[in-house]
């Protein structure tokens, strides 16, 4: 488990990306760099809560398989649903 | 909490946790709505005796009839049957003493009991569902029901499914957990018998195909009990609920053949004397199914508005799913070749399902192919195909309870009465599917059709009655058996091999007196000194002392009330909440914007709130006594537990219930998305009045994501002091998010925005009020928690609980991750 250090680093780090995704629609960004640029942002804050917080990166490597599996269903239930009224 | 009582009493069926116990009662009231819903077909074949109908059913009665008809068999005897097999058999096949949650184990039964009994009471409530098993968009919602007086009941089937799919998420988490973690020494997943692989495919499928259902679920419940709009519009609605639906839908059809086909691959080796041909590549094939099921689902919407590609795609798909089950099939019927066959009533009733699914399966290919779905769509020929499919399962299930009725019963049956039973099963099925696909050009659902095919439904309807009967001829048997049987010895069966048959029939309550283990390549039961049991490791021989304290801390609990009083209060709940919606109306019509289409609903009856309220209180009761309550399950100290060794079971369950909830979270996302898309994106109407809330939210819950963790630093450190701080500091950063939250919504209801008020308000509404929901649930938790620190000085000793909270909580953090730039910013 790590350190209270190494928590504190990542909560400051996930303000700092929570605000990355309101400065990147409250300022002049083409509209697709905002999407893109917060999709990326929700990524990496979505890993490290998932790393860190709930401590993935500890666990057997077969939990994180499983989580990606359930993630993995989402995508696929979305994209091509989305695909098909294309 | 004491020991059990006798099975003779009630009281025993109250508080049982025991698996083998849930697995009969499972059993038995599967076959009750068995029962049920044959009488419904009784009736709508009589009704189908001639062109027109003869009189006996309305337009409306007849849609309720047929409509329960495929929700009780289809959810409430098929899952749930092979759920009570499962139930029984799984532990005993894997040399474990019970289920890793027994409690949760009783709990799943009683919701699925209750949700059961919901439908029921729907009747009385003025009628039932009726719009098709399906619930096909936009007949599942009030505004396009005819008989609008359907409401109340209607909320009461859809409520009662969805308590149904609650039941069958806790039942997943148990099994999986069960299943990669309680295997006894030596059993490798690739030696583990048959049946018990089926199940472990089943529930994999059903951990994400019924979380796409639940989340389907709670929309409707959304639109029929707050008038929300996500089933109601002209903006994609009825193909967004065919996408859930049948994201779901195709993966159920595994997830009810599965455990019948496990129950063939059993009964086959045993019948034959032969291992099954090809063991190790069926196994394969049953995981490609499994995977390639979520691949298919678009075949069930080859009429609708979805592009050619994407049927293309799912009219290959949906070929290459049956490349799998062609070697499954050739791998029984070379097993049956190889081996000498011994024709039992088991054995019979296996073939039979073999015959009538390979009929199924190749009729199925038509609807497969998109062009011949243009025809056969809608037809009697789809109605033939799928009962070919799925009775040829119920006939694999009805083999199962031949099979193991000597095991469960103690008592052996007639094996004359059971060939005839099987006689009269086959004659009945085929004479009530087989003509079907004669008359294949007659629609669905309706009791109209050309005079031509009278015969063919009069053959039909003669067939369900023989096939009606001979269920009460399978009852007669088994009945005579309980009654007068001989009794059945530890094996009837001279070459099964499986470890139920290892133990007496029926087996003592926790199974086994040693310890079973394969480690030497076949069943041996052995006795662990008290000291090898800390991890497999001998260190010599404890003394008396030792080994009656480690006796006693061995001891299993097997009785809790609880599970059924959170059973009645979710009922009760439940309930309550199938007749609010007219409530709800009459606040809407208060409003400046009401929802329109709202013509004539039922007149509000005081009785519906109070259950709700009284619903509520009951569960806030049970769950808290739930929870203090001094239930050992000691987990097993040697178990196979590959691929999930080094995780605790209970955080393993956690996980796993996350990823369901990540399939229930991520397809209302996705419903977003997707009716995004349909409307155009930039077309959308952001909500929110500002995006300052969502920031602001953000924060305060990734701060209280912090103070989770602290929270767990200071439980391991076992400062007291620290964890109540951290703990009581996320609890006010719980209350202060819902505070930002009510703010934000009551600026839009100042101006009369409810989430009636059009599609995006619905989905904003219903979306970040989900999330909201969960805070909720967690900060009750939360609540319960910093009172047990108070009081007991909670989880300084164990921190665990601690942990599988933070586990919750922050998943509850990475969704609102997604809603902020979802709601707020796009």
């Amino acid at each position: 488990m790590a350190d209270l250090r190494t928590y504190t680093i990542i909560y400051v780090l996930l303000l700092v990306l929570g605000t990355g995704k309101f400065v990147f629609f409250e300022f002049d960004f083409a509209y697709s760099v905002a999407i893109g640029g917060t999709i990326l942002l929700a990524v990496a804050k979505i890993g490290l809560i998932a790393a860190y917080y709930q401590h993935l990166i500890e666990e057997p490597r077969s939990i994180t398989y499983m989580m990606a599996t359930a993630v993995f269903m989402v995508f696929l239930l979305t994209i091509a649903a989305g695909y098909s009224i294309q | 909490m004491a020991d059990l009582p006798p099975m003779t009493t009630v009281k025993r069926w109250l508080v049982t946790t025991n698996h083998k116990d849930v697995g009969i009662l499972y059993i038995a009231t599967a076959i009750f709505f068995l029962l049920l819903g044959g009488a419904m077909a009784l009736i709508f074949r009589i009704q189908l005796w001639e062109p027109g109908g003869v009189g006996i059913l309305t337009g409306n009665e007849f849609n309720q009839a047929v409509t329960t008809h495929g929700l009780l068999m289809v959810f409430w005897f098929l899952s749930p049957i092979a759920s009570g097999f499962a139930n029984y058999l799984v532990p005993l096949q894997i040399g474990a003493k019970d289920l890793a949650f027994p409690r949760m184990n009783a709990l799943s039964y009683w919701f699925y009991l209750f949700s059961g009994v919901l439908l029921i009471i729907s009747f009385f409530q003025q009628g039932t569902f009726a719009g098709g098993w399906t619930m096909y968009a936009p007949l599942n919602v009030p505004t396009y029901t005819p008989a609008m007086e359907a409401t109340t009941g209607g909320n009461a089937v859809i409520l009662g499914l969805m308590l149904f799919v609650i039941s069958i998420t806790i039942g997943t988490v148990n099994f999986l957990v069960t299943i990669h973690r309680s295997r006894a020494e030596g059993l490798g997943l690739w030696n583990m018998p048959m049946f018990t692989w089926s199940w472990l495919l089943t529930v994999w499928m059903m951990l994400f195909a019924f979380a796409a259902l639940l989340a389907a679920l709670l929309l409707l419940v959304s639109d029929r009990v707050l008038l929300t709009q996500y089933f109601a519009t002209d903006q994609g609605s009825s193909l967004l609920w065919a996408h859930l639906f049948w994201f779901f839908g195709h993966p159920e059809v595994y997830i009810v053949f599965f455990p019948a086909l496990g129950i063939m691959f059993e009964t086959f080796q045993t019948f034959t004397g032969r291992r099954l041909v090809g063991r190790k590549w069926v196994i394969i094939a049953m995981v490609l199914v499994a995977v390639q099921s979520f691949l298919v689902w678009m075949h069930h919407m080859f009429l609708t508005t979805i592009n050619l590609e994407i049927k293309t795609l799912m009219m290959a798909t949906t070929i290459g799913i049956s490349l799998p089950f062609d070697l499954m099939v050739f791998a029984l019927i070379y097993t049956m070749v190889k081996g000498r066959v011994r024709f039992t009533t088991p054995f019979l009733f296996s073939l039979g399902a073999l015959v009538l699914f390979i009929l199924g399966g190749i009729t199925g290919v038509f609807l497969g192919a998109v062009v011949l779905d243009y025809e056969f769509r809608g037809t009697y020929w789809v109605v033939a195909h799928f009962h070919y499919v799925m009775v040829s399962g119920v006939t694999a299930l009805v083999a199962g309870l031949y099979y193991w009725w000597p095991k469960i019963t103690g008592k052996m049956y007639s094996e004359t009465l059971g060939k005839l039973n099987f006689a009269v099963y086959f004659i009945g099925f085929n004479m009530l599917y087989f003509p079907m696909f004669l008359a294949w050009e007659t629609p669905r659902r309706v009791f109209h059709f050309a005079e031509g095919a009278q015969i063919y439904h009069r053959v039909a309807t003669v067939g369900a009655f023989i096939l009606g009967l001979s269920f009460l001829i399978m009852i007669l048997t088994f009945a005579k058996s309980w009654v007068s049987g001989p009794d059945a010895p530890d094996n009837p069966w001279e070459f099964s091999r499986t470890a139920e048959w290892a133990v007496p029939s029926p087996p003592p309550l926790e199974n086994w007196d040693g310890r079973p283990s394969y480690a030497s390549g076949r069943l041996e039961f052995v006795e662990d000194s008290p000291a090898a049991t800390d991890g497999g490791v001998a260190h010599g021989q404890g003394n008396q002392a030792e080994a009656t304290i480690e006796h006693e801390e061995e001891h299993a609990d097997h009785a809790s009330i609880w599970p059924f009083g959170i059973g009645v209060g979710t009922f009760v709940f439940f309930l309550g909440l199938s007749g609010l919606t007219p409530y709800i109306v009459d606040f809407a019509e208060g409003t400046p914007n009401p929802p329109e289409g709202l013509t004539t609903v039922p007149e509000p009856s005081m009785l519906y709130p109070i259950l709700t309220v009284l619903g509520i209180g009951i569960m806030g009761v049970t769950l808290y006594k739930f929870g203090m309550e001094d239930f050992e399950v000691p987990e097993m100290n040697i178990a196979e537990r590959w691929p999930f060794g080094g995780v605790g079971n209970t955080k393993f369950g956690v996980w796993v219930f996350l990823a369901s909830d990540v399939v229930v979270f991520g397809a209302i996302i996705g419903a977003y998305i997707f009716m995004r898309i349909h409307m155009g994106w930039h077309e959308w109407t952001t909500v929110p009045f500002a995006s300052w809330p969502g920031l602001l939210n953000t924060y305060v819950l990734l701060t209280s994501s912090f103070t989770v963790i602290l929270a767990l630093v200071m439980a391991e450190r076992k400062n007291k002091k620290g964890l109540l701080g951290a703990m009581t500091a996320t609890l006010l950063l719980g209350l202060t998010f819902m505070g930002v939250k009510a703010y934000e919504y009551s600026v839009k209801f100042a101006d009369g925005e409810y989430w009636w008020y059009g599609l995006e308000y619905s989905i904003y509404y219903v979306t970040t009020g989900m999330h909201a929901l969960h805070v909720i649930l967690g900060l009750f938790i939360a609540v319960f928690m910093i009172y047990r620190i108070i009081s007991v000085d909670a989880y300084l000793e164990d921190h665990r609980p601690v942990e599988f909270f933070g586990l919750y909580w922050h998943f509850v953090d990475i969704v609102w991750v997604l809603l902020f730039p979802l709601f707020y910013l796009m």
